[in-house]
């Protein structure tokens, strides 16, 4: 995985309100998680969960095959990919015996990871992303800025100057009007399209099953409507049985966004059979490695795979909330990119993500995996520091430093940066801000990335 | 390929504690009100609708009068004949009005449990789709609802807990996204049979 940091656009710059909208959309996120977890025994359930997949990540070799077995007995191909060229030439394979000018897509971090739109419009396929948020970025040509709502650094009139320049809607055109022409752009797409790909949420070993939740059906019409299904699925994405499902299901949604459950779970267990009226002639199940098993090595970064990419970890994060995804210049941003970038692309790649946080530990008691996020990110900062990244961190977060405490809105939320710094760079007179509120938005854009302080910093 | 990946999973667990799996999780509650109720009580929450009658008598009077107001239906595979709707048969695509039966739903979480057997375009594609509900098949967690379903045959189950939504644009909250955005389900006390 390379890490990128792609600039914004120019498009989205024009009356940016980055930070408005992120800490608007994390907070009401957050509280929404923080209620959905009172309603239920969520302690039980998160010591739980991280049972199931400690035990899943240590029998992995066992349940892969088992996964693979039962996917095959139920009709569905299974790929093997180490790396992204293999996912590469499997998708390649997949659309030349097939064929394919048309794909839909379902949001997937992992199909991000693993650059396949790039791949597939080189192939000469069209591909359409399919979930709202994807849809506008993909206008944008901007990469999603959060794991579960990929648009929300984007403000409602952003989007409508969007649609009105590229759809023709009026300026003023609802949220309602807006989705209704995205609605009837892409119900053509799914049902001309010759293949739809996924990611997945889940695999259960025991069944062959892959699992995706979501809100919109956008991801049951992509995996409904086209003759070909392709899921991507990370080799730390099982479950070893069909009961753990539930239970994941349901705790995934409760962090994601609170709601009990996603409005929309498919349960895949392979193509077509003779008692379906409907649905694809083959499925293709991808188990991706692309990195997963060197962390699965690491005696202390394995346990973020754990992971269940519900963005909960970002949602509670305050240098998230101040800064939004595109700012940590990769794929998975906030908390969790920040352990595991490191892990996937290694560690000189991903400086100084490590040092992007305030070791506040919101980030691990939102977590329902209880993933100890601050714990890897001191396990990641003292290899920087033994491996001599560590000067050129100091420099770069000090530029950081100043750049934000030069701003109210983000003070408290970079305030803690500075203890991972050794004593005398820690007792640098710091500005003193009255007033400010965790809930104050400030109107202004975060305008640099910690990616390119830390470029400056070397460069 | 697959050796490859398979040998670099065991190499890196080489030496790392086996942990054992935790067990079934039960998610109910002593004190849960009955399971139909909380499943309408859960699904209304989330923005669906539900009716319940105390068999098919009851309930195709209803069907039959709510049918009167779209053009066009398209029915499930697994519809009884006795609660089919009036309306012209259409295709998915055209039609305005969905019928499927749910295979089982779920108090808890409020879910539909739906089929692939019974057609997903008819539970995808017209923009109001009405769920037919075996008022015995509710229970009251999803895990139970899953297990009742497993090894049902048919390629894929789905859950549907509500209509489809989105707050994509702006943090604005807007429903019938992609799927239907009214979602109705019609529970029977006394399911007629096919
Ligand atoms: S680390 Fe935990 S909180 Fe963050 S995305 Fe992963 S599962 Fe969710």
């Amino acid at each position: 995985m390379e890490i990128r940091s792609r600039e914004y656009p120019e498009r989205s710059r024009r009356g940016g309100d980055v930070r408005a909208s992120v800490t608007g959309a994390t907070l009401t996120f957050d509280a929404h998680r923080r209620a959905a977890y009172a309603g239920v025994a969520a302690e039980e359930w998160r010591h739980w969960a991280e049972g199931v997949k400690t035990h899943l990540l240590t029998h992995l070799d066992r349940y892969l095959e088992e996964a693979e077995a039962r996917l095959e007995a139920n009709g569905a191909q299974v790929h093997w990919a180490g790396s992204q060229e293999d996912v590469h030439r499997i998708l390649s394979g997949i659309v030349e015996r097939r064929g394919a000018r048309r794909a839909v897509k379902g949001k997937s971090m992992l199909s991000e990871e693993l650059e396949v739109n790039e791949l597939l419009e080189k192939r000469g396929v069209d591909v359409l992303e399919t979930d709202l948020g994807e849809y506008i970025l993909q206008l944008l040509e901007q990469p999603p800025s959060h794991i579960v709502g990929p648009a929300i650094h984007l403000s409602l009139d952003e989007i409508r100057r969007l649609y009105h320049e590229t759809h023709g809607t009026e300026p003023d055109a609802t949220p309602d009007e807006l989705a209704a022409v995205s609605r009837v752009i892409l119900r053509e797409a799914f049902l001309a399209a010759d293949m739809g790909i996924t990611g997945g949420n889940f695999l259960v070993a025991e069944t062959g099953t892959v699992a995706l939740i979501e809100n919109e059906g956008n991801i049951r019409l992509t995996t409904s409507a086209p003759p070909v299904h392709v899921a991507l699925v990370g080799i730390e994405k099982l479950l070893p049985r069909w009961s753990d499902l539930a239970v994941f299901l349901q705790l995934t949604a409760r962090a994601a966004t609170g709601q009990p459950v996603g409005n929309y779970v498919s349960m895949i267990h392979g193509p077509r059979t003779a008692e379906d009226p409907d649905g694809p002639e083959e499925v293709h199940v991808v188990l991706v490695d692309n990195g997963r098993s060197d962390v699965l090595a690491d005696p202390e970064a394995w346990e973020a795979l754990r992971c269940v990419r519900c963005g909960a970890c970002l949602n509670a994060c305050p240098v998230y909330r101040q800064t939004g995804g595109h700012a940590y210049g990769a794929v998975y941003s906030g908390p969790i990119g920040s352990v595991l970038n490191p892990g996937l692309a290694g560690l000189h790649a991903a400086m100084p993500l490590p040092f992007a946080s305030s070791l506040c530990g919101a980030c691990e008691e939102a977590c329902p995996v209880r993933i100890p996020i601050p714990e890897l990110l001191l396990s990641w900062r003292r290899r920087a520091v033994e491996a001599g990244m560590d000067s050129r961190a100091k420099a770069a977060l000090l530029k950081a430093w100043t750049a934000v405490a030069t701003r109210p809105g983000a003070y408290r939320a970079a305030g803690g940066v500075l203890h991972a710094l050794p004593d005398p760079v820690r007792r640098v007179p710091l500005p003193v801000v009255g007033g400010w509120r965790e809930v104050r938005a400030d109107p202004e854009p975060s305008r640099t990335s910690f990616r390119a302080l830390w470029r400056e910093g070397i460069e | 390929m697959r050796e490859q990946v398979l040998r670099r999973v065991r190499q890196a667990l080489q030496g790392r504690p086996r942990a054992p799996h935790p067990g079934t999780l039960d998610t109910g509650v002593p004190d849960a009100p009955a399971p139909v109720e909380h499943f309408a009580d859960c699904f209304r929450a989330a923005g669906g609708e539900v009716h319940r009658f105390a068999g098919a008598d009851a309930a195709r009077r209803w069907l039959h009068g709510f049918a009167a107001r779209f053009a066009s239906v398209s029915h499930g595979a697994g519809v009884p004949a006795s609660l089919a709707l009036p309306a012209p048969e259409a295709p998915p695509r055209r039609a305005e009005l969905g019928v499927s039966v749910a295979r089982a739903a779920a108090a808890q979480s409020g879910s539909l449990v739906l089929s692939s057997r019974d057609g997903r375009r008819t539970q995808l594609l017209p923009p109001v789709h009405v769920v037919l509900v075996d008022a015995a098949t509710v229970t009251a967690t999803l895990g139970e609802a899953l297990d009742a379903c497993r090894g049902d045959g048919g390629s894929a189950l789905a859950l549907h807990s509500g209509p489809s939504k989105s707050a994509d644009i702006g943090q604005v909250m807007v429903t019938g996204v992609h799927g239907p955005g009214r979602v109705i389900a019609v529970l029977l006390d006394d399911w007629p049979g096919p």
